[in-house]
C-alpha cells in the first residue's frame, strides 16, 4: 500500500472516531442536553467585567447584567484598563446610578484582558466569580441556568453559550453558524468532562477554584483557555449550560477576524506547552483534552497537506497535458479522462463529509433560534463545510510560524 | 445532574474499526471484482495470442494469406489495448489489493510476447505498421506522466487516421527479463521511446505528423 493511502487511512480514522465520539456523546444524553439544573441554594456572584475602549457597548453590557433575574448577584466589578475613549466615565456614570456597580480602574494598561480581569477578582469576596467581555451581552436568565451545575462541589467553572449578536455580513453570519457549532461540541465535550475552554463572553467560577490556581495566566495569549486547563488539572470540572445564552460581536473584517484566530491558536499552542508534562497523565486533560487538541492540529495540518500535494500535483500534470496537446494538436479531453472509477478512499471521504455534515446539520438544528430546520441558509451551511473550514489550517500555520517567533500582541 | 459517560471512548472506537472494516471489506471485494474481470479479459487474450502464435507458425511452413495475418494481429492488438484501458482505470482506483498492479504485468508480458511474434511476421509480410510504445508505469516525475498521457493521445489519434498500424504500450519498469533483453537489444535506455517497425527509434514526439513518414 502507497505511503500517501496509509496516512490517508489513519487521518480518516482518527477523524472518524472523534466525530463518533461526538455522535454517540449526543445520541447517549440527547435529553440532558438542554437540562436546566435547579440550585439547592442562593450562591453570592460577582461579575467583573474587563474594559478596554468600549465605550459604544460598555453601558448596555453593565444594564444586561442588572436586568439578569439571578437574585444572588451581588456586584458587578466594571475594570477600566486605562481605556483611551469615554469608557472610564461611563462605567463611573454607571456606579453613581446603581449600587451593584463598582467601577476601577487599573493604575496602568494591563495590555491584556486577563490583567484587567485579575485586578477586578482581587475586590471579589462572593463565593462565586464570574466574568463577561465588555462587549457581550448575556440573556436575562443567562446566569440563573448556570447556578445550578455548581450544587455540584466538585464544579469550578460554568460556561455559557455564545451566539452572535446582529450577523450582518457574509463573515458573521459564516461565525454565527461557527459558534453554534462549537457550543454544541462544547456542550457534549461536557458530558466527557472534557471542556477545554471557558469563554469570555461569561463563565462563572467557585471563587476557591479561582484562587487555587491564581487566577488568570496574563502571559497567555488564550487566559480562557489557560484557566480551564489549570483548573482540570486540579480537578475540578467544568459544565456548560446551553440554555444561558450571552450574545457577543465577532470580528466583522477579514482582517480582525485573521488577528483573532491567531490569537486563539498561539493562545492554544501556549496553554499546550505548558501542560505538555501532564499529557497521558492528569485525568482527563492529559487522556483527552491535549490528545484531542494536539490531534486535531495534526488532522488539520496533514489534511491541508494532504489535499495540497494531490491539488498541486493534479494541476500541474493536468496544465502539462494540456499544454503538451496543444502543441501537438490532439483532443485536449478523451473519454478515457472522462471515465473515472472511484477508489475506496473516495468513498470513506464521502462518507466522513456525509457524517460530519449530518453533525453540522444536528448542531444548526438544535442551537435554532429562528426559522426553519436550521435557521441559516443551507447556502452559508455549505460555505461554512466547504470553504470556512479550510482556512483553519493555514491560520494553526501561520499561528505557529508566530508562536515560534515569541508573537504576545493582542 | 449530568453524568460522566466515558465508556463512549471504547463505543465509538468500536465503531469506527467497525465502519472501517466494513469499508475495507467492500473495497477489496470491488477490487477483487475488478481483478476477476480484468482476468477474464486477460485469459481470453492469451487464447487469441497463441492463436496468433500459431498464425504465424503456420506462415513459417505454408503460403497463408498475410492480409489475414495483419487483419488478425491489429484487432488482437486493438482488443488487448481496450482492455488496457479498462485495467488502467480499475488500477487508478485500487488501493488496497495488488491482483490489479500483477495483472498490468502479465498484460505487459503478453503484448512483449505479441512484440516478439510480430517481428517476424512484419519482416515476412511487411503489409502494416508495428508501433510499440515504451513507458515507465510507476514514473512519478510529473513532466514524465504529462508526456506520457500526451503521446498516448498522439498515438491513438494517429491509429484512428490509419487503420493499418499495431500498436503495442508496453510498460518497461515491470521487470520482464524478456523485455529487458529486447530493450537492451534495441539499446533503449531512456523512456518514453517509440520504436517504428522493428527499426527507427524516437524519443520526441511533437505531433502525429512526427511519425507519418516513417510509416510503411
Amino acid at each position: 500500500m502507497e505511503f500517501l493511502t496509509i496516512l490517508y487511512f489513519i487521518y480518516t480514522f482518527i477523524a472518524f472516531y472523534i466525530l463518533m465520539i461526538y455522535v454517540l456523546t449526543y445520541i447517549q444524553n440527547k435529553k440532558q442536553i438542554y437540562e436546566i439544573v435547579q440550585p439547592n441554594k442562593i450562591l453570592p456572584l460577582s461579575i467583573v467585567i474587563p474594559c478596554f475602549n468600549e465605550e459604544k457597548t460598555i453601558a448596555k453590557n453593565i444594564e444586561a447584567f442588572l436586568s439578569s433575574d439571578y437574585n444572588g448577584l451581588k456586584k458587578i466589578i466594571v475594570v477600566d484598563d486605562c481605556s483611551t475613549d469615554n469608557s472610564y466615565n461611563i462605567i463611573k456614570q454607571c456606579a453613581k446610578k446603581y449600587s451593584q456597580v463598582i467601577a476601577l480602574k487599573t493604575p496602568k494598561n494591563t495590555g491584556c484582558a486577563a490583567g484587567a480581569k485579575n485586578f477586578g477578582a482581587k475586590y471579589v469576596t462572593t463565593e462565586l466569580i464570574g466574568f463577561s467581555d465588555a462587549d457581550s451581552i448575556p440573556s436575562k436568565n443567562a446566569i440563573s441556568q448556570m447556578i445550578g451545575f455548581f450544587n455540584d462541589i466538585k464544579t469550578g467553572g460554568v460556561t455559557s453559550r455564545v451566539f452572535v449578536s446582529n450577523p450582518k455580513n457574509f463573515l458573521t453570519r459564516i461565525q454565527a453558524i461557527e459558534y453554534k457549532i462549537i457550543a454544541f461540541t462544547r456542550k457534549l465535550l461536557g458530558f466527557l468532562d472534557s471542556i477545554y475552554v471557558t469563554n469570555g463572553p461569561l463563565s462563572i467560577y467557585r471563587k476557591k477554584a479561582f484562587d487555587q490556581v491564581n487566577g488568570f495566566d496574563a502571559k497567555n495569549m488564550t487566559e480562557d483557555i489557560e484557566l480551564t486547563w489549570h483548573l482540570v488539572s486540579k480537578g475540578w470540572k467544568i459544565q456548560m449550560s446551553i440554555p444561558a445564552i450571552v450574545r457577543s460581536s465577532p470580528p466583522t473584517t477579514i482582517k480582525s477576524w485573521f488577528h483573532q484566530r491567531i490569537r486563539w491558536n498561539v493562545g492554544g499552542m501556549q496553554t499546550v506547552a505548558k501542560y505538555r508534562k501532564k499529557i497521558l497523565e492528569v485525568g482527563m486533560l492529559g487522556y483527552f483534552i491535549m490528545p484531542f487538541f494536539i490531534m486535531s492540529w495534526f488532522l488539520g495540518l496533514t489534511g491541508l497537506f494532504f489535499l495540497l500535494y494531490r491539488l498541486t500535483r493534479y494541476i500541474i500534470v493536468r496544465y502539462l497535458i494540456i499544454k503538451y496537446s496543444v502543441a501537438a494538436q490532439v483532443a485536449l479531453i478523451t473519454m478515457q479522462d472522462l471515465s473515472v472509477s472511484p477508489s475506496i478512499l473516495f468513498f470513506f471521504g464521502i462518507f466522513l463529509f456525509t457524517v460530519g455534515f449530518a453533525y453540522t446539520i444536528t448542531a444548526m438544528s438544535i442551537s435554532k433560534e429562528k426559522g426553519f430546520i436550521t435557521g441559516h441558509p443551507l447556502r452559508d451551511i455549505f460555505i461554512y463545510s466547504f470553504f470556512y473550514l479550510l482556512m483553519y489550517p493555514p491560520l494553526l500555520i501561520v499561528a505557529f510560524y508566530k508562536y515560534m517567533r515569541g508573537y504576545n500582541t493582542w | 445532574m449530568l453524568k460522566s459517560k466515558k465508556h463512549v471512548f471504547w463505543e465509538a472506537l468500536l465503531v469506527t474499526v467497525l465502519i472501517f472494516l466494513i469499508g475495507i471489506f467492500f473495497g477489496m471485494l470491488i477490487e477483487t471484482g475488478n481483478s476477476n474481470k480484468i482476468n477474464n479479459f486477460y485469459i481470453r487474450s492469451e487464447i487469441s495470442l497463441t492463436d496468433a502464435m500459431a498464425n504465424s507458425r503456420l506462415l513459417d511452413n505454408s503460403n497463408l494469406n498475410c492480409e489475414s495475418l495483419k487483419t488478425k494481429n491489429i484487432n488482437f492488438a486493438d482488443q488487448v489495448y481496450e482492455e488496457a484501458k479498462l485495467l488502467e482505470k480499475y488500477e487508478a482506483s485500487g488501493k488496497l489489493t495488488e491482483g490489479i498492479k500483477l495483472l498490468h504485468k502479465k498484460y505487459d508480458l503478453l503484448r512483449t510476447i505479441l512484440w516478439i511474434n510480430n517481428q517476424d511476421s512484419l519482416k515476412r509480410c511487411n503489409n502494416y505498421n508495428l508501433i510499440v510504445y515504451l513507458y515507465e508505469y510507476e514514473t512519478k516525475q510529473v513532466e514524465k506522466k504529462a508526456t506520457q498521457e500526451v503521446w498516448s493521445k498522439i498515438l491513438l489519434e494517429l491509429k484512428q487516421r490509419q487503420s493499418d498500424i499495431l500498436l503495442i504500450p508496453i510498460a518497461t519498469d515491470q521487470n520482464l527479463t524478456s523485455l529487458n533483453l529486447l530493450l537492451d537489444q534495441y539499446q533503449i535506455k531512456q523512456f518514453p521511446a517509440l520504436i517504428i517497425n522493428n527499426d527507427k527509434i524516437l524519443y520526441n514526439l511533437e505531433s502525429p505528423e512526427t511519425i507519418q513518414p516513417l510509416l510503411n
